[in-house]
């Protein structure tokens, strides 16, 4: 069981929800990747178009809970009313936070995203930022509250998996909140991979999107997720760097002449 | 060349020379792509590789914008124009019927608009007249702004001042096509008015951006000069922009003049292989920009390149003003339209090649002026 805040998880595998071919297609993914914690963008909310909604189907879903983000938002300021609206508009005490003032990469802007998530943490959410894998950052998020902190593993969409793996160990180090690896990832061995790091769970949307079939990748994501954590769980073998003999160098040492 | 070309722009040094089969392979599938790709890519040479570099553009869409098509309708307000543009059937000595929306019938087209679930809406005017100067549009977009969640606008240059009314009013982006980079031919297209000042144009984004747009989309109509150059230089004029305006959105449209269209003949007629050939090659080299195809092409053409290169479409398109609620004067149009397709059967479309129409993708929430200056 994952704890965020006061709310407790069944799955370790959060999803996004644009990019997919169509809504059914969304909602099969969704139901097959086991999840129980979707977002949705506030720009793809549409109530007076049910048919270019992403909310109302997504809120029908029994089991899983939503998390209304802020894409689209350049700077603090429209990112709080993005959240404030969000929540009205789904009644979720989540909201993924992400400010990316670059349409084209989308990457975090940190000074912002920390602006923004003190005044959403003294709103009330829980706040999990999408940052980038920067150790100093996530401390400093976890300790003004936020629920949770999601480094990047690669950029949006680029599929580059774990780039920022050395960062993200760090962060795990030192958090104290639950460390969800947000975008990058490609496959679910990634994935399994975040897991076996010692993350607490992943955020995934192009790798199950963009994928063939994109129901079957989100049942084969959330194989990679629980195989991730059983892994951990169980604990890994040390590494070495060198081989280790079967017959030790140094077993002259107890043996007599 | 003549000097009114910026050297920043001037794309002289990559015209004209051979590729061999392995450059134009290696430039598909380049991993860090740049001009000579581009180069290659959009040679003669390249004209044999369509089939691979369709296969990489659509894996890079896919990858960048999901299977997602984003969708958005224009809206004449007004078609009085004094520009002498050989190739505009609105121009100022063609005997057109102009039209001007007023308020009433910008609400009554609007609604209409509304009905067939845009939320997305580009307002589009001739020259600047005093029939919908600044004033006139910044009513109108406030006015739209109460409709859709996003509105742009396709009109004339302004002033930074202007762009910032216009901002404020809830204009979130300019489309500002520079028609051509060549600015001999430029001169010659353009006959008289205010438009036949190239660098006027050529400086409209970075004012729009400065004025506080979100967003600015670029392009070249196709056929009036060289298109491998036009082609470049809408490279060159894009890295530009993204590169000074970090935070803007840039996107990039093809706009093609066909020899049917108001009588002109392009001196440079660009054909279907060679539009597709473009599209592709500035997919491969601009991963990230939205590609943007209108309803100038045939539906056969749309059909195949939605969501291979192409990430956003316009879609039952009127050119002229009061088209959408058809209760307006009859004006004349600015351009044949091509694919007259209705909503329902081009969204069947979509949906039949896996791809999601969006009609939602922004949220009046975001609608405040952006702000790129350093501090």
């Amino acid at each position: 069981m994952l704890n965020i805040g006061d709310q407790k998880l069944g799955s370790r595998l959060f999803l996004g929800t644009g990019k997919f071919s169509s809504t059914r297609a969304m909602i099969d993914a969704v139901k097959a990747s086991g999840t129980e914690l979707v977002t949705v963008a506030l720009r793809r909310f549409n109530r007076e178009q049910a048919e270019d909604d992403l909310y109302g189907p997504l809120s029908e879903l029994k089991n899983v809970r939503l998390m209304p983000n802020t894409s689209g938002a350049m700077n603090a300021k429209e990112a709080i009313r993005a959240a404030l609206l969000g929540r009205e508009l789904s009644k979720s005490p989540f909201v993924k936070l992400e400010i990316h003032p670059n349409p084209h990469h989308l990457l975090p802007d940190p000074i912002e995203t920390y602006e923004a998530a003190i005044e959403l943490v003294k709103q009330e959410f829980l706040v999990l930022p999408y940052i980038p894998a920067d150790p100093v950052l996530a401390k400093r998020l976890e300790d003004i509250g936020c629920a949770a902190v999601m480094p990047l593993g690669a950029a949006i969409g680029t599929g580059k998996g774990l780039s920022t793996a050395e960062m993200i160990r760090i962060i795990i180090r030192d958090a104290n909140v639950p460390v969800v690896v947000d975008a990058g990832l490609r496959s679910p061995s990634e994935a399994a991979c975040a897991l076996e790091m010692g993350c607490d769970a992943v955020l995934v949307n192009s790798a199950i999107a963009a994928a063939e079939n994109p129901a079957a990748m989100g049942a084969a994501f959330k194989t990679g997720v629980e195989a991730g954590r059983m892994a951990y769980n169980a604990g890994l073998m040390p590494t070495s760097e060198v081989a280790v003999a079967s017959s030790p160098l140094t077993r002259f040492l107890s043996t007599s002449d | 060349m003549n000097k009114n070309l910026p050297d920043w722009l001037n794309p002289e040094p990559w015209l004209g020379l051979a590729f061999s089969t392995a450059d134009i392979e290696r430039a598909i599938n380049a991993d860090s792509p740049n001009e000579k790709t581009l180069a290659a890519l959009l040679s003669p040479q390249a004209a044999d590789y369509l089939e691979p570099m369709a296969r990489r553009a659509q894996a890079i869409t896919r990858r960048h914008f999901g299977r997602t098509i984003s969708l958005y309708t224009p809206l004449y307000l007004s078609n009085f124009c004094n520009g002498g543009c050989l190739y505009c059937g609105l121009a100022a000595d063609r005997r057109a019927q102009r039209a001007v929306l007023d308020e009433t019938q910008l609400h009554r087209e609007l609604e209409a608009i509304k009905k067939m679930h845009f939320e997305e809406l580009v307002l589009l005017t001739g020259e600047r007249m005093p029939e919908a100067d600044v004033p006139y549009l910044e009513k109108s977009i406030s006015i739209a702004a109460e409709y859709m969640a996003n509105v742009t606008i396709e009109v004339f240059p302004m002033s930074e001042p202007e762009y910032r009314t216009l901002a404020d009013a809830g204009c979130t982006g300019v489309t500002l096509y520079q028609e051509t980079y060549n600015p001999v031919v430029y001169e010659h297209m353009h006959r008289w008015g205010d438009k036949r000042d190239f660098g006027n144009r050529l400086d409209a984004p970075d004012r729009a951006l400065r004025g506080g747009m979100r967003s600015v989309g670029i392009g070249a109509l196709l056929g009036l000069a060289d298109p491998v150059f036009d082609m470049l230089c809408v490279y060159r004029h894009a890295k530009y922009l993204l590169k000074n305006y970090w935070q803007a959105g840039v996107s990039i449209s093809f706009p093609r003049i066909r020899p049917q269209m108001g009588g002109f003949q392009a001196d440079f007629p660009v054909d279907e292989k060679m539009l597709a050939q473009y599209i592709f090659a500035m997919r491969i080299v601009l991963p990230e920009i939205p590609l943007v195809l209108s309803t100038r092409e045939p539906r056969r053409m749309r059909d195949g390149l939605a969501g291979v290169g192409i990430s956003k479409m316009s879609i039952a398109s009127k050119t002229t003003v009061g088209g959408y609620s058809a209760d307006a004067e009859e004006s004349t149009e600015q351009f044949e339209i091509s694919d007259e397709r209705k909503i329902p059967e081009f969204c069947d479309m979509l949906r039949a090649k896996g791809l999601e129409p969006v009609f939602k993708n922004w949220d009046a929430t975001y609608r405040e002026p952006a702000h790129y200056e350093k501090s």
